[in-house]
């Protein structure tokens, strides 16, 4: 069975039984756009140099059991290292003996969105598929069949004290795995929150986690969203992740992609108000024959607003990577200032970069630069390094650190900064 | 300690060194002088162990070693220091991390242990001192947006670190200022210690009245064509570089 006749038979399943009210709707719906469009294919321009087809072919299984106890979970992923809220998911399905809960304001709310949609049924209604596009065939997927995920609500004025860790660990040491999670953040007016993503896999069978993201920032609310991928193995992974933001807000994004064989981010921010600063900051050091691709959209739809997107890449062995970002400037956005820059360092003749950074602008008083670079390590600094008595492997791995870590520090937890500074030093 | 005999070297096909004749004792200070595009930096260069220099004759003998066969970092090592005339910026990168990985990496050379954490801080932290280096720098990544006068002493208070037995200044005065020359060069003459030598490699004569050569070259179309004393140094100043020229045009 292909993975589209999978997901029919298994929507058809699910409606027989489901409850028919407006979370069924919106699914149905989404449902209905998947039949209609389908997987996107190479002919897809946003889908060009990304091909679903060795996922698409596979059999996947969609289930909740793992063999695995609490602990070799632990140490699988980087769960007791940090202090922060966890909630944890293995294989789609909430893993309530992770979860850990730091904050004392009760208004204060983070909870499956099994549990969101029926206890928080209002707040959790009013944004769920709000911002995610069911245009786009994996989400239209991920809406009409999602596992689970985090319903994360900080209500206005509340400021998180630890972050939350969303952990998604896919245990596909039984059998192949198919996961859809789904998470809403919403951070109300004055609100702010720091939000991990983490993504851990441990066995051999392969995997595809399809996970779609929204995130409604309120004015003057500040969010801090890191993306963490080292899911290691036959791993397949695609992300959506929609960040609508009202006037005065700030975000800081960061992607790190450090495993998997096969990754694609879709990260789009809008910019629904003026004054509003995003930043978005990404690192990918594939190997092997991994693929990472990250596609990005900024749409600037108000005045005023700045955007600075900065996506590094170390690539070796055969592995290929996808840059796609997109700043769109709107007709109204008068004096904006959105910054690009995507950077590649090829460490091996057999890697390939495909970048494309664009902008689209339809307002006439803006300030705008992007740009793309590939090649290798710079020679001057490299001899300068060798004067000084350091071998040439040894300048090699500083230079290269320092070309990583500026991305791993715009992360503002330090302990896992280290974590994952330890993690680059590895793949390098 | 550097015995330079009969040296050629070419860039992309087009000969600079044609014939230079050096020996320079431990101790000693000598000054190379020439006008533009006499091979001054390319000598420089080529005793560092840049690539992209062909070396088409001669030997250099380093301490016993000989120099052209040993890698960059080996020469290094060996205890072979250039300052650089545009030190290079590297942002990320420490200069603490940066001067702990050199002095290990040469110690490893020499079958020494790596320097523990807090004994190379404490060694840092003295040297800081002895040079007067800003506490800053340690934090600071490697000469990133350091002002020129910076960055020479930055290149100074390496030097103090990794304690090499002949230090190559390449064009150390320029771009610096009357106060930035003398800082630098109170830094250089601090480490004179009677053993370690000197090999100054300057267009103009301003530097050598802070730090004193014992011996004067002049550079010129690739060959060293006259030597002397630091007098020679203060003639240059006053009569310019074309009575050598002539000189020189004129034997041939």
């Amino acid at each position: 069975m292909s993975l589209s006749e999978q997901i029919s038979s298994d929507f058809n399943l699910y409606a027989k039984q489901a409850i028919k009210d407006e979370f069924f709707e919106l699914r149905q719906n989404a449902f209905a756009q998947f039949e209609k469009n389908g997987l996107p294919t190479t002919k897809n321009e946003e889908w060009k140099y990304t091909n679903l087809r060795k996922i698409s072919e596979q059999n996947f299984t969609t289930s909740c059991t793992s063999s695995l106890d609490a602990k070799s979970l632990l140490d699988a992923g980087i769960l007791n290292k940090i202090e922060c809220n966890k909630i944890v998911f293995v294989n789609g399905c909430l893993f309530p003996d992770l979860s850990v809960w730091l904050e004392d304001d009760a208004d204060i709310i983070c909870c499956s969105i099994a549990e969101a949609r029926i206890k928080y049924k209002d707040k959790f209604m009013a944004h769920f598929g709000k911002y995610a596009k069911i245009e786009e065939g994996l989400n239209a997927m991920n809406t009409s069949l999602l596992s689970d995920g985090a319903f994360v609500f900080v209500p206005k004025g509340k400021h998180m004290k630890f972050p939350v860790m969303i952990s998604n660990i896919t245990d596909a040491k039984e059998q192949g795995i198919l996961q859809q999670p789904r998470n809403l953040i919403v951070i109300e007016k004055s609100a702010s929150a720091t939000i991990v993503e983490n993504y851990v896999a441990i066995g051999n069978h392969p995997s595809f986690t399809n996970v779609v993201n929204e995130i409604f920032v309120d004015e003057n609310a500040t969010l801090e969203h890191y993306k963490v991928q080292r899911a290691k193995g036959e791993t397949y992974h695609n992300n959506y992740t929609q960040i609508f933001q009202n006037g005065h807000t700030n975000i800081n994004q960061v992607t790190l992609t450090l495993d998997g064989q096969w990754v694609r981010n879709n990260l789009h921010f809008y910019m629904n108000g003026e004054n509003c600063n995003s930043l978005l900051y990404g690192l990918y050091i594939p190997d092997g024959h991994q693929f990472v691709d990250n596609h990005s959209r900024v749409d600037h739809a108000k005045p005023n607003c700045f955007s600075d997107e900065k996506y590094k890449g170390i690539l070796k062995d055969q592995s290929t990577a996808v840059f796609n970002g997109k700043i769109m400037v709107h007709l109204d956005a008068q004096k904006t200032n959105a910054y690009q820059r995507n950077q590649n360092i090829l460490l091996s003749n057999e890697a390939t970069v495909n970048t494309k950074p664009q902008l689209e602008i339809f307002a006439d008083d803006v300030k705008c630069t992007h740009g793309a670079t590939i090649g290798q390590l710079d020679e001057e600094p490299m001899f300068y390094l060798r004067s000084r008595g350091i071998s040439e492997n040894e300048a090699r791995k500083l230079l290269l650190n320092a070309f990583a870590d500026d991305i791993a520090e715009k992360i503002k937890i330090p302990e896992l900064v280290e974590i994952l500074e330890a993690e680059i030093e590895r793949k390098l | 300690m550097l015995s330079i005999n009969n040296l050629h070297a070419s860039i992309e096909g087009k000969s600079i060194l044609n014939g230079i004749n050096l020996e320079i004792k431990p101790g000693e200070v000598h000054a190379i002088m020439g006008p533009n595009g006499a091979g001054k930096s390319t000598l420089s260069a080529v005793l560092a162990g840049r690539a992209e220099y062909e070396v088409t004759g001669g030997t250099v003998d380093f301490l016993g070693n000989n120099l052209l066969d040993l890698s960059p970092e080996n020469r290094a090592r060996e205890g072979l220091f250039l300052a650089f005339q545009y030190p290079v910026e590297i942002p990320g990168v420490s200069s603490t991390n940066f001067l702990k990985t050199a002095i290990n990496e040469k110690r490893k050379y020499h079958g020494q242990d790596p320097m523990e954490a807090t004994d190379f801080l404490k060694f840092m932290r003295s040297k800081m001192e002895e040079m007067e280096m800003d506490k800053s720098l340690t934090s600071r990544s490697l000469n990133e947006g350091f002002s020129g006068g910076e960055k020479k002493r930055n290149e100074v208070f390496q030097m103090a670190m990794l304690e090499p037995k002949l230090c190559i200044m390449d064009e150390t005065d320029s771009g610096l200022d009357i106060d930035a020359l003398r800082l630098v060069s109170q830094g250089v003459n601090k480490l004179r210690d009677g053993e370690r030598s000197f090999l100054v490699i300057t267009h103009y004569q301003r530097l050598l009245d802070y730090i004193v050569p014992d011996f004067v070259h002049v550079l010129y179309k690739g060959r060293i064509v006259k030597s002397g004393d630091a007098s020679l140094a203060k003639e240059l100043e006053i009569k310019g570089y074309d009575w050598i020229k002539q000189e020189v045009e004129a034997a041939i």
